[in-house]
């Protein structure tokens, strides 16, 4: 049992009720409840592996099972190496200056990978 | 624990907070069921609305914070807009509010079984709070973005939310740590993951939820939203007594006595024993506005 916590001096009736309105929180739940079901309903910028276009869910998914490829991963830098200046630094998969002209990104989507914890 | 009027008499508890109270640890037993991956996997794709790391062995959804500081990292090679965990955010927020944090999150459970073992509890000022925001906004956000755009994707991130995150290294990198060894391969946990398990286990023994108070981006989040959920808590100014039962049962240091939806609640209904604060949905007759109750 906790110690009762001393009461300062109140006046009950001047408090506010703290009452809430309906339809700002009904409309907000109904946004939301649009917005997830485009997000099923959504194709990705990415390609998957085989060439189609990586549905919202296969992306999601994909963050927790390593499932992300880049393009130039092997060309890709690694920390050490992004501090020191002698070393000349790749293109990076991720910037905007190395996407493909065709709008699409370098990063693939695997669908089928299972890497148990990518961090 | 009663109330004692200022008249000097008893009142006991109101019986629905009395009874919200005792059946709460068995709603958080249950919801276990829901989070710990009783279908398998499969759900994986969907964030869930919970603090439940996606690469522990049993978990059924994506972890919203995880996804986010993905989405984040992502964002230097394509933009993304992420729909899903919006969706689910906000339709969870503005229904419940913080609610889920107090009667369904797993995270938050064991950190309730944790501060079983210690008996007293060291208070902490309510601007800790403010760090909820600090992670949300510098982890989940800025660090992924800005080490994505020097060209690291979310996975080689040195620091991350992912890689500091207690939840990730009880429930993802303990259990397969254990299952390494027991395969025969060396112990995968890093120091750094170590120290934060164990910082954290400290930390939930001496104080109330620690990381929901203090760190948890997540909680920060679905707390915004306490101002204006359809489920709040009403405060009635006739069945106050003014005994401040309710602000002394309020184990996250919330001054329920002032203001009780506010972002420091995490809606576990304690408060509600008293009497004079009642759980309830908005509903569409109700009239406009806020405001003191009327007099009498």
């Amino acid at each position: 049992m906790r110690n009762r916590v001393a009461q300062p001096p109140i006046n009950p009736f001047a408090r506010d009720t703290e009452r809430h309105e309906f339809w700002p929180g009904f409309v907000l739940a109904l946004v939301g409840l649009v917005v997830m079901v485009c997000g099923v309903r959504h194709l990705t910028n990415l390609e998957t592996l085989n060439g189609d276009t990586a549905w919202e869910t296969q992306l999601v998914k994909a963050f927790s099972t390593g499932g992300l490829q880049y393009g130039g991963s092997a060309a890709l830098p690694r920390p050490d190496d992004l501090m020191n200046p002698t070393i000349p630094r790749p293109p990076s998969p991720l910037s905007g200056r190395s996407a493909p002209a065709d709008g699409r990104s370098k990063v693939r989507v695997n669908t089928e990978a299972k890497t148990p914890c990518p961090t | 624990m009663e109330c004692t009027l200022p008249t000097g008499q008893s009142r006991n508890s109101a019986s629905l907070g009395t009874k919200l109270k005792r059946i709460r640890p068995w709603v958080q037993t249950a919801f276990l069921g829901v989070w710990l991956a009783p279908l398998g996997t499969w759900l994986h794709g969907i964030p869930g609305c919970v603090f439940h790391c996606y690469s522990c062995p049993l978990s059924s959804f994506a972890c919203p914070v995880g996804v986010a500081a993905n989405y984040a990292a992502l964002l230097p090679a394509t933009l993304e807009v992420p729909y899903l965990l919006a969706g689910v955010l906000l339709v969870i927020g503005a229904v419940a509010g913080s609610l889920v944090c107090g009667w369904s999150c797993p995270f938050g459970f064991l950190q309730d079984l944790l501060g079983k073992i210690a008996p007293g509890k060291v208070a902490i000022p309510g601007w800790l709070g403010n760090g909820r925001y600090v992670v949300l906004i510098g982890f989940v956000v800025l660090l992924p973005l800005l080490l994505g755009l020097d060209g690291i994707p979310y996975e080689k991130q040195a620091v991350s939310i992912c890689r500091l995150c207690p939840a990730g290294a009880l429930e993802a990198a303990l259990p397969y740590s254990i299952i390494g060894i027991s395969e025969g391969r060396e112990w995968a946990m890093s120091g750094l993951k170590m120290g934060v398990l164990l910082a954290f286990l400290v930390a939930a023994a001496v104080i109330h939820r620690p990381w929901c108070r203090i760190l948890c981006p997540l909680g920060g989040f679905l707390a915004l939203f306490n101002r204006i959920s359809l489920f709040h808590l009403r405060f009635q100014a006739e069945e106050c007594v003014e005994c401040n039962l309710c602000r002394s049962r309020c184990s996250m240091g919330v001054r329920v006595d002032q203001k009780v939806n506010v972002t420091g609640c995490i809606r576990c209904l304690e408060c509600t024993t008293c009497g004079a604060l009642e759980p309830t949905l908005a509903k569409p007759q109700d009239p406009p506005g806020q405001g003191p109750a009327p007099r009498g």
